[in-house]
């Protein structure tokens, strides 16, 4: 598997259940016990997912060494979405070159006529 | 230039041109029309860095570099598809786990093109509109958004 940021956050981004927690997370900080709830899942289950997000960068925990409550962390998701911003903007740029491309061939193409 | 709005798990991108499907796609799959085009604004597409074999399974690669700094960015694809002037498409192995470029030529009959641009294999949160509008309104209706994939 990719190991750069961004393909960690996609990877981490894929499963709907850690899409879910990232959603409860940014509304603020939950305890494990907390996030497990709406799941059907265990904590163990939800731990997993925790981790994976820790690893992404995409929540942070605390220190309370009871609670380690999830905070939602919106760095690598704006990296992400950045990327894609950035991808539009490539295509866009380059269709407005082609655009002028276009209209400098058929000038040329009727000067010869 | 219109944008449609994206469908999910999509980022498309769509163009009209003053010409025929025919030039179009051979513009945008020829080296010697890409040179001209292909970098975005403050990128130069040298002809010797473009390599196109037009067939499903040849390559698709281009080097853009950076005017100012010198720092290049290769793109190595390899054609999906390769149907004139209907359709192309590649996939880029190195990027996001193989993000697929799709483009579709809409003969309009006119005279004109309509370019459908689609980019594939992204994850489906982060091409919605809500994503792309920005974090803070985007978490607000994503819970709607959510229940829907």
């Amino acid at each position: 598997m990719a190991t750069d940021p961004l393909s960690q956050t996609f990877a981490a981004l894929a499963d709907p259940t850690r899409r879910e927690i990232l959603v409860r997370l940014a509304k603020g900080e939950a305890t494990v016990n907390e996030l497990a709830e709406p799941f059907t899942m265990s904590l163990q289950a939800v731990s997993k997912h925790l981790k994976v997000l820790e690893a992404a960068g995409l929540i942070s925990r605390g220190r309370d060494a009871q609670y380690r409550p999830c905070h939602f962390e919106p760095g690598p998701l704006e990296a992400a979405t950045d990327w894609i911003a950035q991808n539009r903007r490539i295509w866009t740029e380059r269709f407005d070159q082609l655009e002028e491309h276009l209209k400098r061939i058929t000038q040329e193409k009727e000067k010869e006529k | 230039m219109s944008d449609a709005p994206n469908e999910p798990g999509e980022l498309r991108i769509t163009r009209i041109f003053e010409a025929r499907p025919e030039v179009v796609f051979e513009c945008m799959t020829t080296p010697s029309h890409l040179t001209h085009f292909w970098g975005p604004i403050g990128m130069s597409t040298p002809l010797e860095g473009i390599t196109i074999e037009p067939r499903p399974g040849g390559r698709f690669e281009t080097v853009m570099i950076n005017d100012e700094t010198g720092e290049e960015y290769p793109v190595r694809g390899v054609f999906v598809e390769f149907d004139p002037p209907r359709t192309f498409s590649f996939t880029e192995a190195g990027v996001e786990g193989g993000m697929v470029t799709a483009i579709v030529f809409n003969d309009l009959g006119d005279g004109r093109t309509e370019t459908v641009t689609h980019q594939t294999n992204v994850p489906p949160m982060l091409m919605s509109p809500e994503a792309q509008a920005g974090l803070e309104t985007s978490f607000v209706k994503f819970d709607a958004y959510l229940a829907t994939l």
